[in-house]
C-alpha cells in the first residue's frame, strides 16, 4: 500500500473545469478589477459574471492577437483581464502580442490557456508547445495544475499575484480526467513544488495530468519493491529549483513526466538545474519531436497514451532505467 | 470657435524646436528611423502643446490623455516633446540607442516617463488602445470624473464627458497589419468614442509605396466601412490638425471611434530626406541631412 503526503487523498477523478470554474467564481467575488476576456470559447465560470457583474465580460472575438493587447491596455488601466482560450491561439497566434504589449511592462494579465496531447481535434489543438513557447519569456509565471482542488487554488492564487501568469489548463482538458489528488485544505503556494509522495529510490517530478500517472506507475513499482518520490511541480515558472536539488540528493535518479513536448518542457526545465547543480541520471517521459493527431479514449485503448508512451507503464519503465544508469554510475 | 494666428504661429515654432531636438538626437546615435519620425512632428506638437490634458508635473497624472505611439520608431519624435516638456533630461538626447538611456531604440514604458505603450512590434499599439479605452468606460460608468475634470474640460463636453481620451498614432505601413483590423472591429463594438487614431500616411514603407506593397486604398473606405468617423488633413498643417482635434472633441457621445487621416511626407523637413523618402537613413544621407537640419532648426 503506498503511503502518501499530507494534504494528499487520491479519489475518483472531478472535473477541472468545475475547480477552474470555483476558483474564477471566488476570485472574481474577492477582486472587482477582474474581468473575464472571452475569444469565443466560452469561460470557466461565466455564470458568475452573468448573474454579479455582466458588465466585467469583455467578448473578444476570434481575434487573439487582438484579445491580449486589448487585455494589456486593460491592465496598464488597473484592471485584471483574464484570458480564455486554446492555447494554439490564446499563446501560440498572440505569442508576439504577449511579448510586446503585456511582459515588458508586467501587466497583470492571467491567460488561462488549454493545451496537451489529448483529444479528438487533431493536430491544431493538440498542441503541446506551450511551456516551451512562454518558459523564454521574462516575466511570465507559468503554472500548470493537477488536479481540480489545485485547479481551484491556482486560479486564486494567480489573482492575488500581481503580474502575468499563464494557467495552463491540461490536466482534465487536454488530458483523461486526472484523479482526484489533493485535499480541501492542500496550501497551495505559486513557486513552491509539492511532494506527494516521499521515497528513495528514484524521484518522479510530473506536472499537470502526468502526476495521475505518476501516481499509478508508483503503486506498479511499489508492488516490485520500489520505493518512489513523486514531486508534484505545479509551478513550472519560477521552477522550485531546491526541490529539484534536493530529490536528486536524496534519491539519485530523476524521471520527468509532462503532458507536452520533451522538448522546451518541464524535463529540460529540471535537465538544466541537475547539469548545473548536481548531475544526476535522468529520463525525460513526454511528447516525443512530433505533432500529436487525433485520438480517442475507448474501454479497451486510449490510442494517444499508447503511442506517446504517456502511461503509467512507461513511467515505471523509465524509473527502472533511471535507476540503473544510478547504478551504473555507482 | 477659430484658432488665432498667434497660437498656430507657437505651434508652428513649437514642431521647429521638436525638429531641432530630433537632430540632436540622430547626431548622437548617427541614425535612426528618421523618415517617419520627421513625418509626425507637426501631429504630436499639436497633440502634446495644444491639444491633449497633460499636467507637465506628474507625467503619470490619472486623468492625463493618453497617446499611444503604436508606430513606436518614431519614438525619437516623442523624446524630442517629453524632453521640452521636462519629462526627460534635455542632456540625454544624445544618448538615442545607448544602453540603460531613457531614449530607448523603440518607445519603452518601462524606461521612459512620459511613454504609454512599449512598442516597436507593429501592428499592436491600436488594440493596447482600445483596452484603455474600454478601461475609461468601465471606469467612468462606475466611478464619474471628478470634480476638477468636469470643471477643466468644459470646453470640450458635449453630451459625454471622458475622464481621458486616448490618441493613437499608426503608420500606414502598418495598417497591413491584420491586427490594425480586429482592432478597428473591437473599437465599434465597445463604441469608443474616447478612442482617437491618426494615421500617419506618408506614402512610404522600407521596400517602396506603401500602396504597390500591400494595395491598401481605399483606405478611408476601409475605415468608413468598419464602422468609424473619418475624416482627411495635410498632417504638416497645424491648423488644420488642431481644428480637427477639436472638431473630434465635439463628437463625443456618437458612439464611434474616430481617425485622423493624416497626410504627411516622409522625411519632413530635410530636402534630402524628403527626397529618398527613406526609412532609416545612413551614411552620407544621414550625415548630409544633419548638416542641412542643423542650420535650418537652430
Amino acid at each position: 500500500m503506498v503511503k502518501f503526503s499530507n494534504y494528499v487523498e487520491i479519489g475518483e477523478p472531478v472535473a477541472t473545469a468545475a475547480g477552474i470554474a470555483k476558483g474564477v467564481a471566488q476570485a472574481a467575488e474577492k477582486h472587482d478589477n477582474m474581468l473575464a476576456l472571452l475569444e469565443d470559447l466560452g469561460f470557466p465560470g461565466i455564470a458568475w459574471f452573468l448573474k454579479n457583474a455582466p458588465d466585467r465580460i469583455v467578448e473578444c472575438g476570434i481575434a487573439e492577437a487582438n484579445g491580449a493587447a486589448v487585455a494589456a491596455g486593460l491592465a496598464a488601466e488597473g484592471f485584471m483581464p483574464f484570458i480564455y482560450g486554446f492555447a494554439f491561439a490564446t499563446i501560440g497566434r498572440a505569442y508576439n502580442q504577449i511579448r510586446q504589449s503585456i511582459l515588458p511592462d508586467r501587466f497583470n494579465v492571467k491567460i488561462m490557456a488549454r493545451e496537451g496531447a489529448w483529444g479528438g481535434l487533431g493536430i491544431s489543438h493538440n498542441y503541446v508547445e506551450g511551456i516551451a513557447a512562454t518558459r523564454v519569456m521574462p516575466n511570465l509565471v507559468i503554472v500548470n495544475p493537477a488536479d481540480a482542488i489545485e485547479a481551484e487554488k491556482s486560479v486564486m492564487a494567480i489573482a492575488d499575484y500581481i503580474g502575468p501568469v499563464f494557467l495552463r489548463l491540461e490536466a482534465g482538458f487536454a488530458s483523461p480526467p486526472p484523479l482526484k489528488i489533493f485535499t480541501e485544505d492542500y496550501p497551495f503556494d505559486i513557486g513552491k513544488a509539492y511532494t506527494i509522495k516521499d521515497g528513495e529510490g528514484a524521484t518522479i517530478i510530473a506536472t499537470g495530468y502526468m502526476v495521475t500517472e505518476a501516481i499509478k506507475a508508483s503503486e506498479i513499482l511499489d508492488k516490485e519493491g520500489i520505493d518512489i518520490r513523486i514531486i508534484n511541480m505545479s509551478t513550472i515558472k519560477p521552477l522550485d529549483e531546491n526541490a529539484v536539488i534536493k530529490a536528486a540528493e536524496k534519491t539519485g535518479a530523476i524521471v520527468t513526466a509532462e503532458n507536452h513536448s520533451i522538448i522546451g518542457g518541464l524535463g529540460e526545465a529540471v535537465a538544466a538545474v541537475l547539469a548545473e547543480s548536481i548531475p544526476t541520471p535522468m529520463v525525460r517521459i513526454g511528447v516525443g519531436d512530433e505533432f500529436s493527431q487525433s485520438g480517442v479514449i475507448t474501454e479497451e485503448v486510449d490510442e494517444l497514451k499508447v503511442h506517446f508512451k504517456l502511461g503509467a507503464e512507461d513511467i515505471a519503465l523509465a524509473v527502472k532505467e533511471c535507476i540503473a544508469k544510478k547504478n551504473q554510475l555507482r | 470657435m477659430a484658432h488665432s494666428e498667434e497660437l498656430i504661429r507657437e505651434l508652428e515654432k513649437k514642431a521647429n524646436v521638436v525638429r531641432r531636438n530630433i537632430i540632436t538626437i540622430f547626431e548622437g546615435s548617427g541614425s535612426g528611423h528618421v523618415g517617419g519620425t520627421m513625418s509626425v512632428v507637426e501631429i504630436v506638437t499639436a497633440l502634446y502643446f495644444h491639444h491633449m490634458k497633460l499636467d507637465p508635473k506628474n507625467y503619470d497624472w490619472t486623468e492625463r490623455d493618453r497617446l499611444i505611439l503604436s508606430k513606436a520608431h518614431s519614438c525619437e519624435a516623442i523624446y524630442a516633446i517629453l524632453a521640452e516638456i521636462g519629462w526627460i533630461p534635455k542632456e540625454k538626447l544624445t544618448t538615442y540607442y545607448r544602453f540603460g538611456s531613457p531614449l530607448q531604440g523603440h518607445a519603452d514604458r518601462w524606461c521612459t516617463p512620459g511613454i504609454e505603450y512599449s512598442g516597436g512590434s507593429l501592428g499592436q499599439g491600436l488594440s493596447f488602445a482600445a483596452g484603455l479605452s474600454l478601461a475609461e468606460k468601465l471606469k467612468t460608468q462606475k466611478n464619474p470624473p471628478s470634480e476638477f475634470a468636469k470643471k477643466y474640460m468644459t470646453k470640450y463636453i458635449t453630451k459625454y464627458n471622458p475622464a481621458y481620451r486616448v490618441y493613437c498614432i499608426l503608420g500606414d505601413g502598418e495598417c497591413h497589419e491584420g491586427q490594425v483590423w480586429e482592432a478597428a472591429m473591437f473599437a465599434t463594438k465597445y463604441k469608443l468614442d474616447n478612442l482617437i487614431a491618426i494615421v500617419d500616411y506618408n506614402k512610404y514603407c522600407i521596400d517602396g509605396p506603401t500602396t504597390e506593397i500591400l494595395p491598401i486604398e481605399p483606405f478611408v473606405d476601409k475605415w468608413k466601412a468598419f464602422g468609424w468617423w473619418v475624416t482627411e488633413v495635410d498632417g504638416h498643417n497645424i491648423r488644420q490638425l488642431v481644428d480637427v482635434l477639436d472638431l473630434t472633441n465635439n463628437l463625443y457621445g456618437d458612439g464611434r471611434p474616430k481617425c485622423i487621416m493624416a497626410h504627411t511626407v516622409k522625411g519632413r523637413g530635410i530636402s534630402k530626406w524628403e527626397e529618398s523618402h527613406s526609412h532609416h537613413s545612413r551614411g552620407d544621407e544621414v550625415t548630409e541631412g544633419l548638416k542641412e537640419g542643423r542650420i535650418k532648426y537652430g
